[in-house]
């Protein structure tokens, strides 16, 4: 097939960018999105020209590097999909895609299509640690954790931390991210010793960040790669106010 | 006291006092609502509702009321304007393409539609309340010698222009709702996946149904069911 790519191009952080169109011909229904980049890559390349900067790492699905938004929806128009897991088959021959970066001002643009996503990193950090023992591994059934809950804490613990929820928020708020990290750990007993200080240091850490305030739109639940539920964010709302307020 | 400040300026306690001062206006909607339909039980009823209104606990009752309304009012337009601007630093300039999934035009729409009805509730507060505009209809005196609230509504509502801002007015209020109310319970903390659609759901009914319950009044008169 043949395609029409609009691309985000901006040399480096604070630069003024711009979309800019680039033809690709024969692209197979088989390949990736990201492998149909490759291709543009290796053209620009051979032509001398500067390639388009995207992440990338395990194409499998599961590390969270990749992500663009494809057509104005973060990682393109399957449900449950990053990009590196797209494929062309979704796409029409003669189709005319746009490409972007992830937008939001906590998330600056480093390179075309790559942005500086450690504001993640710094929440996450806020969480601090959990209290367990050192040394030999735990008995496997030394802390009893009923179904639902495990069941719980693997549904939030899917967050691969892609940035997909803040990308499709139109108010770029990061609050599925941070309420999928507490509530993996809150689901669990081990996750209980710190829970308040975790809650309320995430969120103000979320806030410091720059990123914006939940308005319940729910475009990050569509949007999350990993199907990762609104439901932690109502849990987050309830456990902010009343352990910060307690 | 350094973290109480803390709590208050983060986005999700302020979403709480969006959420908890927004149930406290629908509240206050509702019985506006109720009083409302008293027009369709008689001119009697709704003038003698009105006096008890104003002399309940010595006359004590309405003032206190005034005063929850008023700071849920300013706390709720303060943080609805807060947030705003907010989101709006943070989105970062917005994409060439947008593919909205989930969020409707009443979400997306919130400042906008809660700025709309602010204007209007200044402009039926002056009409209905304080009299300052429309003086005309504000004086009538029943046969009891009670301050004709049926008539003056009747006499206003036979205004075509009255009639269509009240209308248009109600509409708006039912657009934010239907997201207001939704929003509400997730802020709250309440989502199940079980009951959540039919919040949802629930919360689009309401919101339909308090449009027509408001708009169904100047109607009756328009039509002449109430005279």
């Amino acid at each position: 097939m043949n395609l029409r790519l609009h691309i985000w191009r901006q040399k480096e952080p604070g630069a003024q960018g711009m979309l800019k169109a680039y033809d690709v011909a024969d692209v197979s229904e088989h390949m990736s999105f990201l492998e149909m980049l490759d291709v543009l890559n290796e053209r620009l390349l051979e032509n001398g020209e500067d390639p388009v900067a995207f992440e990338h790492d395990c194409r499998e699905g599961i590390c969270g590097t990749c992500g663009m938004v494809i057509n104005g929806r973060p990682h393109g128009p399957e449900p449950k999909t990053t990009v590196c897991q797209l494929h062309m088959r979704s796409f029409h021959d003669g189709d005319s895609i746009t490409i972007e970066p992830w937008r939001a001002s906590a998330f600056p643009v480093v390179k075309d299509l790559v942005v500086d996503r450690s504001a993640f990193d710094r929440i996450v950090q806020k969480g601090g640690y959990i209290s367990v023992n050192t040394g030999n591994a735990p008995d496997g059934n030394a802390i009893p954790v009923p179904k639902v809950n495990a069941d719980l804490a693997m549904d939030a613990a899917s967050c691969i931390g892609c940035g997909a929820c803040v990308a499709a928020c139109p108010n770029a708020s990061a609050m599925l991210f941070t309420a999928a990290k507490i509530g993996h750990l809150h689901a669990l007993p081990q996750g209980h010793a710190e829970k308040g200080a975790r809650v309320y240091n995430m969120v103000l850490a979320m806030d410091d960040e720059g990123f914006g305030a939940c308005t319940n739109h729910l475009e990050c639940e569509a949007a999350c790669p990993k199907g990762i539920s609104s439901l932690f964010i109502a849990k987050l709302n309830t456990e902010f106010v009343i352990t910060s307020l307690l | 006291m350094r973290r109480l400040i803390e709590v208050w300026r983060s986005t999700v306690f302020q979403k709480w006092v969006m959420a908890i001062t927004g149930v406290m206006l629908g509240g206050f909607l509702l019985a506006h609502l109720a009083g409302n339909l008293l027009i369709f039980v008689g001119a009697d009823d709704m003038n003698a509702y009105a006096v008890e209104l104003r002399e309940l606990l010595h006359g004590s009752a309405i003032w206190v009321m005034r005063a929850v309304l008023v700071i849920s009012l300013v706390l709720h337009v303060r943080a609805g304007i807060v947030l705003a601007q907010r989101n709006r630093t943070a989105s970062g300039g917005r994409y060439a393409v947008t593919s909205y999934q989930r969020s409707t035009l009443a979400s997306r729409s919130m400042l906008l539609t809660g700025l709309l009805i602010l204007s209007y509730v200044l402009y039926h507060l002056a009409h209905f309340t304080f009299g300052a505009i429309h003086t005309e209809y504000y004086h009538y005196i029943d046969s009891m010698g009670r301050h004709d609230v049926y008539r003056m509504v009747v006499e206003s509502f036979r205004q075509p222009v009255i009639t269509i801002l009240y209308v248009v007015a109600v509409i708006v209020t039912g657009f934010h709702l239907q997201h207001a109310i939704a929003s509400a319970f997730q802020t709250l903390g309440i989502n199940h996946p079980r009951y959540s659609p039919s919040i949802k759901m629930g919360g689009t009914l309401l919101s339909i149904l308090i449009v027509i319950g408001f708009i169904s009044v100047p109607m009756a008169i328009i039509f002449g069911l109430v005279q």
